[in-house]
């Protein structure tokens, strides 16, 4: 499918991808994707691991080349002159790649150099990262957070206009997560583009403008956040632990439950009348001779989304 | 030139910073020098053994002898010329005094009118400057008092100096330049372990991703490791210097030639082992693999003429032989296992064929 980014088919495209397919041996790592992301907007790739978010990043940081298929960045041909597009380029790779024997400084200097030393000094970026006190550290020694500031800061230091942030949270703790978003969402006000990948639902809501949800090399749905969940959920989410003897049958049956799924071992009734809904399920549970637990109602997320998409939670 | 520049400064400080690889390539080269120079040369260097070779038999000559033999920390021992050659040149003795013929009838002539002097022969080796100018003095001191007590007039006897054709060596002069053979081997087969280590943690990847190219990444590595070599070379040839006594006496060039040509050889080879190995550890264990027999098989701490034929034969086909012998050909005047020129046509063929082979299979992530 196509996602056209809206109001924006001519000028103002940071990136086109049309009909993009990477096979590794038998597997179609990505199989015909198709995207447009807008000057200043956030994008974001949401996905299982193995998905295909990273190879079709790679392909768009010009590091991999593409089988087929159309990979604009900039104006440039990632698959064609991938040299004249990193000098534009900021990327933060999945995996931290880190001079584990050099300090802070000294590899903010190191990749300075490589462009030419245009753009931020050294000084502004650690301060900017908070890592002022961590100036003179090795790399090694720095926490996970630091770490991953590093590697933003890393990816700003030829001021891009347009920013690849590839799982950046993954593995931090909520504080240092919630502290990268706080950076993310500060080169969104600068006006870059950045185009992201992340397995944390939540991570997408806060950051992203607009995202594509991917599994197994192709995309199954995009938007905004909203249009995501408003296309797929008129319903409410209720959920509780599951209960022995209370077969999917008959939840489904239960009247007002539109569909049944299930996640970390919870229940999920899809309803557009919640009291109904519920009034139904303690009717039933009541004829089993017990009770739910833990039950819980809410706003359906892109969780939920994923989960009626794929049939499976994106959280493994 | 500036990213070339930069990326050549963090090579070095993580080098450095590495505790690991100081250790092999300053310090492992180093204790082998001391280690060895402390067995093999026990003491030789306090006492003057020279060999005395009387071609003469008069009374003259048995005094002359007399006179050396009382001075202080010299043991002469009798031998004929061409013995007390032999016994030089395996390292028993520091010097052959060779009396003429016709000794005792000149130094009575000369008493009687001044006329031409007599000379008398002293070999030594002129690698071993210090030795060499320690004999000497011996020699002169003695002269002197045999020419005061013969006229006063002028010389009647004077010492002829002679080098011994260092066709072989003292074992430490021949260690000196087998031991940096065998470091500049090491510093470029150890490329492989950072390479593949930044490899694994994605660095080379990262780096891809900027405008870096790879002959900047590529040539700064060898830079590094070039420059280590060198500061290598300089500490070998200066503890060899210092505490044995092991001069060059060939052409600085050359030698420099030759550090050049053997660590880009090796830094070649360590390519060609990041070319295949797969992880850190599985680098670790090639290097290992490649190195203890280049390193005990190529000559390093015996002249491969006295190994065992099947070893020769291996001696014959690795890399390390040729770069050893040429050294020890250039710096000390070793005796060729080869002909030098075949010596830097090996180590250029062999160059070619670890870059052919990595250029073909190095893999950048």
């Amino acid at each position: 499918m196509t996602v056209a980014a809206p109001a924006a088919r001519e000028t103002g495209l940071a990136i086109r991808v049309h009909n993009l397919r990477k096979q590794y041996g038998e597997t179609r790592a990505v199989d015909g994707i198709s995207f447009e992301v807008r000057s200043g907007e956030v994008f974001g790739l949401l996905g299982p691991n193995g998905a295909g978010k990273t190879t079709t990043v790679e392909i768009l940081e010009g590091l991999r080349a593409a089988d087929s298929g159309e990979a604009m960045v900039l104006g440039i041909d990632a698959n064609r002159n991938p040299e004249t597009l990193k000098p534009r380029i900021g990327v933060a790779l999945q995996t931290a790649s880190l001079y584990p024997k050099l300090t802070v400084t000294e590899v903010l200097d190191l990749f300075r150099s490589f462009y030419g030393r245009r753009g931020h000094s050294t000084g502004e970026l650690i301060e900017r990262f908070d890592l002022t006190e961590k100036r003179t550290s090795q790399t090694r020694e720095l926490s996970g957070g630091q770490r991953q500031r590093l590697v933003v800061a890393l990816a700003l230091v030829n001021d891009p206009e347009l920013v690849f942030l590839d799982e950046p949270t993954t593995g931090l703790d909520p504080a240092a997560r919630r502290s990268l978003w706080e950076v993310v969402l500060d080169l969104k006000r600068q006006g870059r583009t950045i185009l992201l990948t992340t397995h944390y639902m939540e991570e997408a809501e806060v950051l992203c403008d607009r995202l594509a949800i991917m599994d197994h090399g192709r995309f199954l749905e995009s938007g905004t956040v909203k249009e995501l969940v408003g296309r797929h959920f008129q319903e409410r989410a209720v959920r509780f632990d599951r209960i022995h003897g209370l077969a999917d049958a008959s939840l489904a049956a239960i009247d007002g439950v539109v569909s049944v799924a299930h996640e970390n071992g919870e229940v999920v009734l899809y309803t557009r009348d919640v009291p109904r809904a519920i009034d139904g399920l303690l009717a039933a549970a009541g004829a089993a001779g017990t009770e739910p637990e833990n039950l819980t109602i809410r706003r359906p997320t892109l969780e939920d989304v994923f989960l009626a998409l794929t049939g499976r939670a994106l959280r493994d | 030139m500036q990213a070339l520049l930069q990326l050549t400064i963090a090579n070095i400080r993580s080098f450095v910073r590495d505790r690991a690889a100081m250790f092999w390539t300053l310090v492992f080269p180093l204790i082998f020098i001391l280690m060895f120079g402390a067995i093999f040369t026990g003491g030789g260097t306090s006492t003057r053994v020279f060999a005395w070779v009387d071609g003469d038999g008069s009374a003259a000559s048995a005094e002359l002898r007399a006179a050396f033999a009382e001075l202080d920390n010299v043991e002469l021992r009798d031998a004929t010329e061409a013995g007390g050659l032999d016994a030089m040149r395996q390292g028993d003795l520091r010097a052959v005094i060779v009396v003429p013929a016709g000794y005792g009838a000149a130094v009575a002539a000369a008493a009687r009118a001044p006329g031409p002097p007599v000379a008398i022969t002293v070999y030594t080796d002129p690698t071993q400057q210090n030795q060499s100018a320690d004999t000497f003095r011996f020699v002169q001191t003695v002269l002197g008092r045999i020419n005061l007590e013969v006229s006063g007039r002028g010389p009647a006897v004077v010492p002829e100096a002679r080098a011994v054709q260092t066709e072989s060596l003292t074992f430490i002069s021949y260690l000196v330049p087998s031991i940096l053979g065998m470091s500049l081997m090491q510093l470029g087969v150890f490329a492989a372990i950072p390479l593949v280590a930044d490899r694994e943690k994605l660095i080379l990847k990262r780096l891809s991703a900027t405008p870096l190219r790879r002959w900047q990444l590529v040539g700064s590595n060898v830079l590094m490791r070039l420059l280590i070599g060198i500061v290598q070379t300089l500490i070998i040839v200066t503890v060899g210097a210092l505490a044995f006594d092991v001069q060059i006496s060939g052409n600085v060039l050359l030698v420099a030639a030759l550090v050049v040509l053997g660590s880009l050889s090796f830094i070649s080879l360590g390519y060609v082992i990041a070319s295949f190995a797969r992880t850190e550890d599985a680098a670790n264990g090639m290097t290992s693999v490649v190195q203890f027999p280049l390193m005990f098989l190529s000559g390093t701490f015996f002249p491969i003429d006295e190994m065992p034929e099947v070893l020769r034969g291996i001696a014959r086909v690795l890399p390390l032989t040729y770069l050893s012998d040429a050294l020890r050909q250039v710096m000390v005047g070793g005796t060729p296992f080869s002909p030098l020129w075949l010596d830097f046509a090996v180590l250029g063929l062999f160059l070619a064929i670890c870059f052919a082979i990595s250029a073909r299979f190095f893999r950048w992530t």
